[in-house]
């Protein structure tokens, strides 16, 4: 109940916001997509780069729809609306309120990969997006929803979400798989950065889209880091004394 | 009955709240008064559960209440100190979102938003974003969504700051026809005069800890019923007397020049007595 609740919440905010967060989730993937896919004419591995761009963009995009969605959202709510106040006294049991809030971010980070998508589909590629895709794509965005929950439980100023954003998802987005392979990164620094979220996610949806069978080490991955930041959630809801 | 047992908060090394020790009864209108920084605020926010306490804790009839104690949480509405909702939600919105939040259901969210918003005399602004309304209308909203769940219990923190003149009676009335439906009532407030017109017993608040608690009759009372001001220079300075007599007898010693007049002493009075005295630069 609780949980429909804040998806009722998000859905209202994307009713209203709507234009601002389809026009959002385009632009810089579309930017990417044509610069470093259509602009440089490149090949990676024999194929159009566009073929090894798409997925990573796809990837990337539930990540930062996802990310932007609960971050800058929960940081006003908290912070400078004072909304969360709410929330907290209300008999709505909190973990409901997080577990809404896990999946409505997870929900616009998919909406942000399915304009991706459908903008690429006139772009004949052959790539293969099948349901183990969409699944491992709204994985990936629950746990950068997740994580964003987590950091603005943490955030002091309202000015920390933006913060974040150019520590955490700006490096990721470059890094992680989205442009070119972690494989070319010396060692040490290949294994930090391949075992991160995105790298995983954006290493899936690729093997799929190419038609390779994947192992399910990256789908566990995903989940150790959707436990471990939900439950970083949940103890921050319930014993943080200053929330 | 609320039982507060040894409350104490502390932010880092600064004691907001000090081992505070009240007991508010089912259907009591009680105010909660100091100057700023006494910690009224960090009460009102640890019986609703926003903040927690570093010691001590709240029992809401006979139960620890907690984050995770929805049964108590579900008795208790809070009207803030700040405008605390979506500024980018409808005020429909804001009314819909809090009745989910308490479970209630979709006839009941209208039907409810309705008959408050209208009430408030906010019904046709309904469709309006919380941003553009004045901050009247919001402070409106805000006692409008705290009455929309029937709570037995509404923590008021400053509800009337910011209000005109008559919407503040407007909301005495409110609150008094509140109170007669047996609904506990706790009022901070920096108005002595709207605790004293509305509140069956005060407690004042001092740097955290709680200075004295009773009716403001008794409080009166004990100071003495009756004021004399006369200026000493150009400071104003009263005497208290228990009764008419004492305080006319005062007034026939004084020079008819000097302008002394006698007045019924007020809980403004009290409190600058007691908290003032010790504390003369937080008393504006």
């Amino acid at each position: 109940m609780g949980i429909l609740t804040v998806l009722w919440e998000k859905w209202a905010e994307f009713k209203r916001d709507f234009f601002k967060i389809t026009l959002a989730a385009m632009i810089s993937p579309l930017m990417y997509l044509l610069i470093f896919g259509l602009g440089i004419q490149a090949t990676s591995h024999g194929e159009p780069y566009l073929n090894y761009l798409i997925p990573g963009i796809v990837a990337m995009s539930t990540m930062t729809g996802s990310f932007g969605a609960v971050a800058q959202n929960m940081s006003v709510q908290r912070l400078y609306e004072k909304a969360l106040d709410q929330v907290m006294i209300s008999p709505t049991p909190l973990w409901q309120f997080i577990v809404g809030q896990i999946l409505g971010g997870a929900l616009r980070g998919m909406y942000s990969a399915c304009i991706i998508l459908l903008l690429t589909m006139p772009v004949r590629t052959g790539l293969i997006f099948n349901g183990l895709s969409f699944l491992i794509l709204f994985l990936n965005g629950m746990v950068f929803a997740t994580m964003a929950l987590v950091l603005s439980f943490l955030a002091k100023s309202y000015s920390d979400a933006p913060r974040y954003n150019a520590y955490i998802i700006v490096p990721m987005s470059f890094l992680c798989n989205t442009f070119f392979s972690v494989e070319q990164m010396p060692s040490g620094f290949r294994q930090f950065v391949g075992a991160l979220p995105l790298s995983q996610t954006s290493s899936m949806i690729r093997g799929i889209s190419s038609g390779v069978k994947q192992s399910p080490v990256g789908i566990v991955v995903l989940l150790i880091y959707q436990i471990v930041f939900s439950m970083l959630a949940v103890l921050f809801i319930y014993r943080k004394k200053n929330l | 009955m609320i039982e507060l047992k040894n409350l104490t908060k502390k932010f880092d090394d600064f004691t907001a709240v000090d081992h505070l020790n009240l007991r508010i009864e089912t259907g009591e209108f009680f105010g909660l008064l100091g100057s700023n920084g006494a910690g009224k605020t960090t009460t009102i926010s640890m019986i609703s559960t926003v903040l927690l306490p570093t010691e001590g804790e709240v029992l809401i009839d006979g139960e620890k209440v907690t984050r995770k104690a929805s049964a108590q949480k579900r008795k208790i509405s809070i009207v803030t100190q700040e405008y605390s909702m979506r500024q980018d939600m409808t005020m429909d919105e804001v009314m819909e979102y809090q009745g989910r939040l308490y479970y209630m259901s979709r006839g009941e969210i209208r039907r409810k938003t309705e008959e408050l918003l209208d009430f408030a005399g906010l019904i046709e602004y309904r469709r309006r974003i919380v941003r553009h309304l004045s901050g009247g209308m919001k402070r409106k909203l805000m006692i409008c969504r705290a009455l929309m769940t029937d709570p037995r219990i509404i923590l008021l923190d400053e509800p009337t700051a910011g209000m005109d003149a008559f919407a503040r009676r407007q909301m005495w009335e409110l609150l008094r026809k509140l109170q007669r439906q047996n609904i506990t009532i706790i009022l901070t407030t920096h108005y002595i005069e709207e605790a004293e017109a509305l509140c069956s017993r005060v407690a004042f608040l001092h740097r955290g800890k709680l200075d004295a608690v009773d009716s403001p009759g008794n409080l009166i009372c004990a100071l003495g019923k009756f004021a004399v001001d006369e200026m000493d220079g150009s400071v104003q300075r009263s005497r208290f007397f228990a009764d008419r007599a004492g305080a006319i007898a005062y007034l026939e010693q004084l020079d008819a020049d000097a302008g002394a007049t006698l007045r019924r002493t007020t809980l403004e009075d009290v409190f600058v007595e007691r908290i003032g005295k010790q504390n003369p630069a937080g008393i504006k």
